[in-house]
């Protein structure tokens, strides 16, 4: 199906390749312009007593790339539950769009200034974790920023600077405490007009979810499911293996490995400066919006949250880059099952501080690994 | 109908003046205007919660004039997903029996394989029940007057096929503009769906296969004529307004030899009374071009699936002696812009910074305006359309989108067209009523 319009500006495509050198274990680079590695399949034969198959397919949902890697006895079985996987991202898709007038959010969007408007059970859910995402980090995670990606022209993929009174009015329309939830009712409501919900910083998060059980509910349980280069979940491990090898980029330079990150039943999301910018009189804008200045965030080059759900660790490595390390070590010291990594930009040009939070009281559930390499 | 006559400019644009001072025809304000309190909301039970049963569970979820009761399906797994897709606490059945005596059920959707549609049409009709049932509307040709006299015999009871395409804004708009002569006189429609894929759902047990995989099994399915064509045939006997009267057909086995039993591989050649020309074809081993019916007329073309519609204007090199007035039509940027890059039905919302976009914009909405409508966006999924659609016929009397007579037709052209692809006969739809004559091509 051809993938029409988008929750963002479209990633570049993504391909598949084996890197030798690690031919023992499963890697995935995560960053933009660089091609998602995963290379478990390379040069050493699988033992004997492992499921025998790999197969990867990979789909265009939500205005990047979606892809699974998995583990099985029979390639046709997994071609078929890996295709109803993408099947649900595709509905999603419908869904949650900000890019199609028929999709469920689009008619929120158009509706819920005026009256309250019943919305679709796990979106509602959806809804309601976003808030609490928003209460949680006062403000620096808001799917109410629609209106000042626009205003700083990332809607269409190209950068502008607003006038200051035109950030003043824009600002106006933007807070999550703009928005509604009635539980009982199973309805939203806007409390003025031109408020819109952009769920660009979640959805492709919650989509790997739900893709994930899927996956799971059809007995595949070794598999490697991210969305574009942001956000990914790694079911089980590759054969023999204690986890999925996570390569994540350097902050500056697309081809160096920034860190590695080993897991297993645990999922990880990255928010880069570099996904997607503006320069303008020398000075890089970002598409990471604070939503309470209603300024692309500085002095943040990426963050990489952990987190047990793909939908949290899409949230929140957003709401991290916006929060800073100081802002992050809060609500990561009342998440157990949280860690971070931020790479800031030092004084010196090319040269970038790394700063590793991970909460004293840190604890995983049982079967599950999330760890960087050392 | 139109008919067959040659639309001029001159009778485009009287019709279009006309036109203009109404609103568009077949396409209605939302059905949902006011949200019914709960005890005004109908109350349906949902036979068969796959995939495509809770497909419109989940569309359900959101249209406030039903209330889910009850739910049915002999598969485990699939009863458990429905009622968590509904989320209403629905009571369930294996029985459909059982949930058609429910006597505080008003309405029930079918949407089982396709060999179990007309029995339990016929018994929800009998029952007293509403019904929707999904396409294609029934198995057996001798079906359809069965189906049809039960619902003569229950003639306040809503009878809709799931042919959702009826309910979509823009296939509206573009038969609307077909009826205004945007394509002049049509000629052929070619509809494609094409996958790559096996067609086959993961089957976690063996003994499943047939209950889960049974598109691949003549003794319950229609294969890809039924579940794919039966939406694009409806849409060309829309646009051309008339039911084929013959098919040719080929198929096979091709690619996917995995043991199935229907084709993945199927092109058929319809025909109607004014000559005009169906292709469809559909296999399973290449993706590229999709799914899209290409309507095409000598004066222009519309490509349309669900989501895009657009249309070609044809080279206007027919020479005009009107007036002044008439020849904005060949002169216009919009007929440029139609011959050349076409125009989107629906266009892109522009940003109001001028610009490409922006001019599109505002020339499109001149021309479908000067057809006399004014609708330029989808609102809704027109899976939502279709069941919000269903309960305001319930609800509010309102006609039904794709009633019975549309279903037989489409139901017959599938069953004639798998008729043809097995005999490798042409196929020759009944003069009146009765079964099809299946005759050698060429014989009189």
């Amino acid at each position: 199906m051809p993938s029409g319009q988008h929750l963002s500006i479209p990633a570049p495509k993504m391909t598949f390749c084996a890197i030798n050198q690690r031919s023992l274990r499963s890697v995935a680079w995560l960053g933009l312009w660089l091609p998602l590695l995963i290379s478990a399949f390379a040069a050493t034969p699988l033992r004997a007593e492992q499921p025998s198959v790999r197969y990867e397919a990979s789909h265009d949902a939500m205005g990047t790339v979606f892809t699974v890697a998995a583990y099985g006895r029979d390639e046709r079985y997994l071609a078929q539950v890996v295709n109803e996987a993408f099947e649900e991202v595709d509905r999603l898709d419908a869904q949650m769009s900000n890019y199609r007038p028929e999709s469920e959010l689009w008619g929120i969007n158009r509706n819920a200034a005026r009256r309250p408007v019943l919305v679709e059970p796990r979106l509602f859910q959806l809804l309601q974790d976003s808030l609490r995402y928003s209460e949680e980090t006062a403000g620096a995670f808001d799917i109410t920023v629609g209106p000042l990606m626009k205003a700083w022209g990332f809607f269409r993929g190209q950068g502008r600077l607003p006038s200051r009174t035109e950030l003043v009015g824009v600002l106006k329309r933007v807070g999550y405490r703009h928005l509604k939830l009635d539980g009982a009712q199973r309805q939203i409501q806007f409390d003025a007009e031109g408020i819109g919900l952009d769920l660009g910083a979640i959805a492709k998060g919650y989509a790997v979810d739900q893709a994930v059980e899927i996956l799971r509910a059809n007995g595949v349980s070794s598999a490697l499911v991210s969305s574009g280069t942001s956000s990914l979940y790694a079911l089980g491990a590759p054969p023999g293996e204690r986890g999925w090898e996570i390569t994540v980029r350097h902050p500056y330079e697309a081809e160096k490995v920034g860190d590695v990150v080993y897991l297993k039943n645990y999922s990880l999301s990255v928010s880069g400066n570099y996904e997607k910018f503006f320069k303008l009189s020398g000075k890089t804008y970002c598409h990471i919006m604070d939503p309470r200045t209603g300024r692309p965030v500085e002095n943040m080059l990426s963050t990489v949250v952990l987190a047990p759900r793909t939908t949290e660790s899409d949230a929140l490595s957003t709401a991290f880059f916006v929060l800073g390390v100081e802002g992050s070590r809060k609500y990561l010291a009342a998440h157990s099952n949280l860690a971070a990594l931020f790479y800031q930009p030092a004084a010196s040009k090319g040269r970038f501080k790394r700063v590793f939070l991970q909460p004293a009281s840190f604890s995983l559930p049982p079967e599950a690994l999330a760890e960087f390499a050392p | 109908m139109e008919g067959e006559h040659d639309v001029t400019r001159r009778d485009f644009l009287k019709t279009a003046a006309v036109a203009a001072a109404s609103a568009l025809p077949g396409v209605s304000p939302p059905a949902i205007l006011a949200d019914p309190g709960p005890s005004d909301a109908v109350p349906y039970g949902m036979i068969g919660t796959g995939t495509e049963g809770c497909t419109l569970l989940k569309f359900l979820t959101t249209i406030p004039a039903g209330r889910c009761l009850a739910t049915c399906d002999i598969y485990p797994p699939n009863l458990k997903k429905g009622v968590e897709t509904i989320g209403t606490n629905p009571q369930t059945y294996v029985d459909y029996r059982q949930l058609l005596d429910r006597q505080d059920i008003d309405a029930v959707l079918i949407c089982t394989p396709l060999n179990l549609h007309a029995q339990m049409t016929i018994d929800a009709l009998n029952a007293g029940k509403h019904v929707f049932v999904e396409k294609s509307m029934f198995f057996k040709e001798e079906e359809g007057e069965q189906i049809r006299q039960a619902a003569a015999a229950h003639p306040k009871q809503v009878l809709q096929v799931g042919l959702q395409r009826r309910s979509s804004i823009l296939y509206n708009v573009a038969v609307e503009m077909i009826r205004k002569g945007a394509l002049g006189k049509i000629t052929f429609v070619c509809a494609h769906w094409h996958r790559n894929s096996d067609w086959r759902r993961p089957v976690p047990d063996p003994k499943y296969e047939r209950l889960i995989n049974w598109r691949m099994y003549r003794e319950y399915s229609g294969g890809l004529m039924a579940e794919l064509a039966s939406h694009q045939i409806d849409v060309a006997n829309w646009a051309i307004g008339a039911e084929p009267i013959s098919v040719v057909g080929t198929g096979g086995i091709d690619y996917w030899k995995d043991g199935r039993e229907t084709c993945d591989n199927v092109q058929a050649i319809f025909e109607y009374p004014g000559g005009q020309k169906l292709v469809f074809t559909s296999i399973l081993s290449n993706g590229h071009y999709g799914f899209q019916e290409q309507i095409m007329g000598d004066q222009g073309t519309l490509e349309i699936t669900i989501g895009k519609g657009m249309y070609y204007r044809e080279n206007a090199s027919k020479a005009s002696t009107g007036t002044a007035e008439e020849e904005w039509w060949a002169g216009a940027t919009v007929s440029e812009q139609a011959a050349q890059k076409g125009i989107p039905i629906f266009p892109e919302k522009p940003n109001g910074q001028g610009g490409f976009l922006d001019r599109e914009w505002r020339y499109a909405k001149r021309w479908l305006a000067s057809m006399g409508i004014y609708e330029y966006e989808e609102p809704h999924d027109p899976w939502w359309s279709e069941m919000a659609d269903f309960l305001a016929s319930i609800r509010e009397g309102k006609p039904v989108v794709a009633p019975l007579e549309l279903g037989v037709a489409d139901a017959l052209a599938v069953i004639y067209a798998n008729r043809a692809v097995d005999t490798g006969q042409k196929v020759f739809w009944p003069k009146k009523t009765g079964l099809a004559r299946t005759r050698a091509a060429g014989i009189p």
